[in-house]
Order: structure tokens, then C-alpha cells, then sequence
């Protein structure tokens, strides 16, 4: 039990020194060598542990976006209406992304490896089904448009939050992000809402940008 | 050996706290007795007084159970980073929801109201709940939908009566009507506290919470 445990936090230390060094010198500059001297830990006690740097970057990976995967599931899974919960959840997404470290540098491994990695494929399919099923119920529930196709606009979705968050590192290094996501909702919104709901929507937006602009001077 | 006695004990004890639930529920307390919980949870009479000493007890039992798992569901709310008064609004309605349909709730809230009043139970969680709610009305004044100048106090226990009130007047049976009835209490009661440029939207996020919420309810 207690060597269970002290594994672990070996592990997660291992993890932790990764993503600095990921997040300080980049992916390909990291050598495992720096990572056990970051780690303060020997070389063995690293390879216990994964077999490889890729194997680390996986591992990365599927931290960061399971805990991306929980707060968007965290907000969809409540009692508002689903169209709500989408636009809602993506900028607790956003947020996350600049802010927690291990979700950040998951999704820049995430980048650098696309097709290459079983772990960022199965990602991005897993972002797109769970976005597909929410737009479905936002479909049903009369806020999108009856004629649209679900996929179409759960890809779209996923596809330009993904985009606005790579904008935003590459120019500012993530620090406005949930701007780029609220310019990116003001663009796609009225192309799928429906017209009964668009009055109201744009004034959902409205507060959700304004009150994420306002935690960033409050907090 | 302990760990699975303890795991015996505590699955009766469930098993009693829901039997009662499904009875407070359903009848005032004083028609509720004893040995209809025993028959309903299928526990000796040994077993209950081991758990629970008198009727009384297991009801403030359930009281407690109730407000931990309110507490719970409010918390659960607040981490969504909503704003507060669109927060304050979910949250009656959830509430709403599980008065309706959930036994738990329901007999939580009814025996709140008959045993609460005397032993002092009453104070204490209705006291909780106007704390809870008083500081999520000054994230409301912060994010700038009420009227700056509002007493969040005042705020916080006026929509803890206005819910505890339409318990009486309405009818938790027909969740319809229910629902209607605690959609027009908030649209009648935000101008005195909400800005009036931000009553139009608010009035809109009160009648979708209606509609899903319909959806959701399921009568006893």
C-alpha cells in the first residue's frame, strides 16, 4: 500500500518535471537525462516507469485531456438546456487549457503528434463523439437549427475551439484564449442557432465573455 | 472482521433511512408509524433501536441527510462557474426537481417543516441555507446583475421563503403546475432586486429552466 502510493507520486513528479521542461524548452530539445535531473531521480526509477520519452508524452497526453474530458463533462452533464452547456463547458475548456499545466502541454503534444499516436487519435474521436451527441440534444431541444447534421457541426465545434486555442498560443502565448474562443462562438452562432433562440443566445454569449474578462481582472 | 460488520451495519441503516423516506414522503409524521418503516425496510425492531432510538431521531436523521446532500448538489453548482444569480435560479430549480421526485428530498423538506420548528432543526438549516445563498447574491452584485445597493441578506432569505411558501400554495403532485407556479414567483420577484436591462434575458434563462425542468420531473 505505502509503496503504492510512493510509486505514484514518483510517477506524477516524473510527470510534472516533464511538462515544465516541455512547456520551458519544448518537446523535441527535452532529453530524458533532463528530466531525471529536474526529477531529482535516477535513471531506473524513470524507466520503471515508461520505456520512452514517447511513452512519457502519452502519458501526457491522456492526463491532459482526460481532465479537459471531466470539465466539459462536469458542465454538460447538468440540468440546462444542451446548447448551454456547449458554449459554457468549451470556455471552462479554454480556461483550463491556459491554466493548468498538464492540459496545456498535453495538447501541445496532442499537435505534435496527431496522426502519429494512437493516444491523440483517440482523443480527438472521443472530443468529437461526446460534442456530436450534445449537438444532437441541442438539435432536439429546438436552439440549433432542425436541419443541420449533428457530426457536421460537433466537428466544426471541436474543430475551431481547437483552432482558436492554437491561434492564441501562437500569437500571445495562450494568455487571451477565451477571447479567441468567445470571437470564434460570436462567428459560428448565428450560422446554426435557431431563429427563435438567437436573440437570446447572443446575450448568453455576451455575459459569458464578459464575466470571463471580469474573473481574469477580479481573481 | 470490524470493516464488514461495519459495512453490515451501515447498509441497514440505508436500508431504514430509505424505508422512512419513502413514508415521510408520502404522510405528515404524525401518521407515519414505526412499524410501517419495519415492515417496509424488512428490519427487526432490534435492528432499528440499534440505529436509530426513536421515531424522532430517525426523522432528524433524515433531515440531516437531506441538507448534506443539498450542500453536496449546491457545491456541485457553484464549480460550474456560472454566474450568481443565473446560479441562484438553478439552484431552485433542482431543488424543485428533486422535491418532486426524489423521496429523500421530499421527506427531508416535510419533516423540516413538522418536527423542524420545535427542536431548533429548523433554524440551523434554514439559517445554512440563507448563508449559502446571501453569498452567492454578492457574486450577483459583483457581476453587476443586481441593484448595487441590495441587502444580500435580504436577498438570500427571501427566495428561501419564497420556495418554502410555494411548497404550501402549490402542489408538489403536478410537477407541471409546480414548476409554472415557481417560474412566475422569480419573474414577479427579480425587479426588486435585478437590474431592469438585465430583466429580459433572465426572464428568458428562468422559462428554459421551466422547460427543461418539466422534462426532468417525474412525480412521486
Amino acid at each position: 500500500m505505502v509503496r503504492q502510493a510512493r510509486s505514484e507520486a514518483t510517477r506524477s513528479k516524473i510527470i510534472t518535471s516533464a511538462v515544465e521542461l516541455f512547456n520551458e524548452i519544448g518537446y523535441p530539445a527535452t532529453g530524458l537525462g533532463d528530466i531525471i535531473d529536474r526529477a531529482e531521480m535516477t535513471k531506473g526509477a524513470l524507466y520503471y516507469h515508461f520505456e520512452s520519452k514517447e511513452s512519457l508524452a502519452t502519458a501526457i497526453i491522456e492526463e491532459g485531456s482526460a481532465r479537459l474530458s471531466e470539465a466539459f463533462r462536469s458542465i454538460t452533464s447538468s440540468s440546462a438546456p444542451a446548447l448551454e452547456t456547449i458554449i459554457h463547458g468549451v470556455f471552462v475548456v479554454a480556461d483550463l487549457m491556459s491554466t493548468d499545466q498538464i492540459a496545456r502541454s498535453g495538447m501541445q503534444l496532442l499537435r505534435a503528434f496527431g496522426e502519429f499516436n494512437d493516444a491523440a487519435a483517440r482523443t480527438y474521436g472521443g472530443w468529437t463523439a461526446e460534442m456530436t451527441e450534445c449537438t444532437r440534444q441541442a438539435i432536439d431541444e429546438g436552439d440549433l437549427r432542425g436541419d443541420l447534421d449533428a457530426q457536421a457541426v460537433g466537428e466544426t465545434i471541436v474543430g475551431s475551439m481547437l483552432g482558436a486555442e492554437l491561434l492564441a498560443n501562437a500569437t500571445t502565448a495562450g494568455a487571451d484564449v477565451l477571447q479567441y474562443v468567445a470571437q470564434t462562438w460570436k462567428v459560428l452562432l448565428p450560422a446554426i442557432v435557431s431563429q427563435e433562440s438567437s436573440s437570446y443566445f447572443d446575450e448568453f454569449l455576451a455575459r459569458e465573455a464578459l464575466r470571463h474578462s471580469a474573473e481574469t481582472v477580479a481573481d | 472482521m470490524t470493516e464488514q460488520l461495519d459495512r453490515r451495519a451501515d447498509t441497514t441503516r440505508l436500508q431504514i433511512l430509505r424505508a422512512a423516506s419513502r413514508q415521510f414522503a408520502r404522510k405528515s409524521y404524525s401518521l407515519v408509524s414505526l412499524d410501517d418503516i419495519l415492515a417496509d425496510a424488512e428490519v427487526t425492531k432490534g435492528a432499528m433501536y440499534f440505529h436509530f432510538r426513536s421515531k424522532h431521531a430517525l426523522a432528524s436523521a433524515i433531515i440531516e441527510h437531506r441538507a448534506a446532500a443539498g450542500r453536496a448538489s449546491v457545491d456541485q453548482l457553484l464549480a460550474r462557474k456560472l454566474s450568481g444569480l443565473e446560479t441562484l435560479i438553478d439552484i431552485s430549480y433542482l431543488v424543485a426537481v428533486e422535491d418532486i421526485g426524489d423521496e429523500s428530498a421530499r421527506a427531508g423538506l416535510n419533516l423540516l417543516e413538522s418536527i423542524g420548528r420545535t427542536d431548533g432543526l429548523q433554524g440551523d438549516i434554514h439559517g445554512q441555507w440563507v448563508t449559502a445563498f446571501a453569498a452567492i447574491a454578492r457574486k450577483a452584485i459583483r457581476d453587476g446583475d443586481l441593484i448595487a445597493d441590495r441587502d444580500s441578506d435580504g436577498i438570500a432569505r427571501l427566495l428561501v421563503s419564497m420556495y418554502l411558501g410555494l411548497r404550501q400554495t402549490s402542489n408538489l403532485a403536478e410537477p407541471e403546475r409546480f414548476l409554472r407556479d415557481l417560474e412566475k414567483l422569480w419573474v414577479l420577484v427579480l425587479p426588486g432586486f435585478v437590474k431592469p436591462e438585465r430583466i429580459d434575458y433572465l426572464n428568458q434563462f428562468i422559462k428554459r429552466r421551466t422547460a427543461v425542468a418539466m422534462k426532468r420531473a417525474t412525480p412521486l
